[in-house]
């Protein structure tokens, strides 16, 4: 088929959302929805006309064993760890392996910062997909009025040309997560941290980073894909 | 009452729930999941049909909450159509069931009142959809309605209308033409 001619794109586009394209046609427009961005916005200004239509149906409230089905289907709970202590928090990062590399991280970090540190420490590890470590962060405590996350990147890890990290403070309860500024692939680095953000960061549930358009998101809030996460832990 | 479906609220809970947030996620879900079940139940009409749709469809969500932050789509477009492109896959499984009602759900659609379509009233978008369908022609409308909220393929609307494919099809195109001109370009952001 002639997929470039622009009628015909419209109209596939609007029997795809209106549901009467189906079959292998069906399947054939998804394909082809994957790599065409242009056709994909196509799609959306159909489902965008469409919604009215799609919400003049009467609510039906689901039963309870839906979002229970749901619940389990989903990650564990990695977010409750900022409200319980150190134990509890340790028993959700899956495995023992997981566990293991979070104590030597711990421990690591200790020996490097010494002992200097009366304040509670306070150091997020960020997994992957795969619960694997990948950027440690850990508190450094204030000094001359400043202060400073130390970021560990663990492994070689690479960073796409014409990308950017920005790692993100993730305040819980209602609120968006916060910038909390670029990082780069090398293994150590430190980050200040605005002054503003210091009550947030001490209290956040936790952090993650996403890949975004060289110079940061655009947005103001994550745009690309979230490479990693992880809950504060106090040690 | 507030508004469960405010856009930026919504924006907001899928941004977090990008990032893993459960409690957004949760309040997610307990915004929008009746209006969404919804959805899939008008296409479905199973009750545990609608249920599992439900369920795939929020799955789906969580893993791929991230992906809506590249769509232009207002936070409960992005949503619908993931519920209804499930509903729709759904309906067309191959399965040993047969449809158990499907007879049924044809007598009861064929008045189509008090339907969905009389239910475009909530808000100044569903008026504008409102008036642009009463602009089409009464089979134009009927084939429309039938495809978008029964999930019939145009062969079953032919059979169901007693019109030849050809016809309907011509009805599907020039109704979905009109409707086009009708609402001209929706939103192109995400509100």
């Amino acid at each position: 088929m002639r997929y470039q001619n622009p009628e015909l794109r419209d109209k596939l586009a609007a029997e795809y959302v209106l549901g009467t394209l189906h079959g292998l046609a069906r399947a054939r427009f998804r394909r082809l929805l994957r790599y065409d961005p242009a056709l994909r916005r196509t799609v959306e200004d159909w489902e965008a006309r469409f919604l009215p239509m799609a919400l003049a149906t009467p609510d039906v409230v689901p039963p309870e064993r839906v979002w229970e089905k749901i619940r389990a289907r989903i990650e564990g709970p990695w977010r409750e760890p900022a409200r319980q202590g150190l134990w509890q928090s340790l028993s959700l990062w899956r495995g023992v392996a997981a566990l293991a590399s979070v104590a030597a991280l711990a421990l690591a970090i200790l020996l490097v910062q010494g002992p200097k540190t009366e304040p509670p420490m306070m150091i997020v590890v960020m997994n992957d997909k795969e619960a694997q470590p990948r950027i440690a962060v850990s508190w450094l405590p204030e000094e001359r009025g400043k202060r400073m996350l130390r970021v560990r990147v663990m492994g070689h890890q690479k960073m796409e040309p014409g990308t950017a990290w920005e790692l993100w403070c993730l305040p819980g309860g209602d609120k968006p997560p916060l910038s909390m500024g670029l990082i780069t692939a090398d293994g150590e680095q430190v980050l200040e941290v605005p002054r503003n953000l210091w009550p947030v960061l001490d209290r956040a549930d936790g952090l993650a980073m996403s890949v975004e358009p060289k110079g940061g998101s655009p947005t103001g809030l994550p745009t690309g894909p979230v490479l990693y996460h992880g809950a504060r832990v106090t040690l | 009452m507030d508004d469960l479906l405010d856009p930026t609220v919504l924006s907001g809970l899928l941004a977090r729930s990008a990032l893993k947030d459960q409690q957004a996620f949760a309040e997610l879900y307990r915004r929008t999941s009746s209006k969404l079940l919804g959805v899939a139940l008008r296409i479905l009409r199973r009750q545990d049909w609608a249920e599992d749709v439900l369920q795939e469809s929020f799955v789906n969500i969580w893993h791929h909450a991230q992906d809506y932050t590249q769509a232009r789509s207002a936070p409960m477009t992005w949503m619908t159509s993931i519920v209804r492109n499930r509903s729709l896959d759904w309906l067309r499984r191959p399965r040993e069931e047969t449809p158990d009602d499907f007879e049924l759900m044809l007598d009861y659609t064929s008045d189509d009142r008090p339907g969905p379509l009389e239910r475009l009233t909530d808000s100044a978008d569903a008026k504008r959809v409102a008036r642009c369908l009463e602009q089409l022609e009464a089979s134009q409308r009927q084939t429309i309605a039938l495809a978008f909220y029964h999930g019939l393929t145009h062969s079953e609307l032919a059979e169901h209308l007693k019109a030849p494919l050809g016809t309907v099809k011509t009805w599907v195109r020039r109704g979905l033409e009109q409707l086009k001109s009708c609402l001209g370009t929706i939103e192109p952001g995400r509100r």
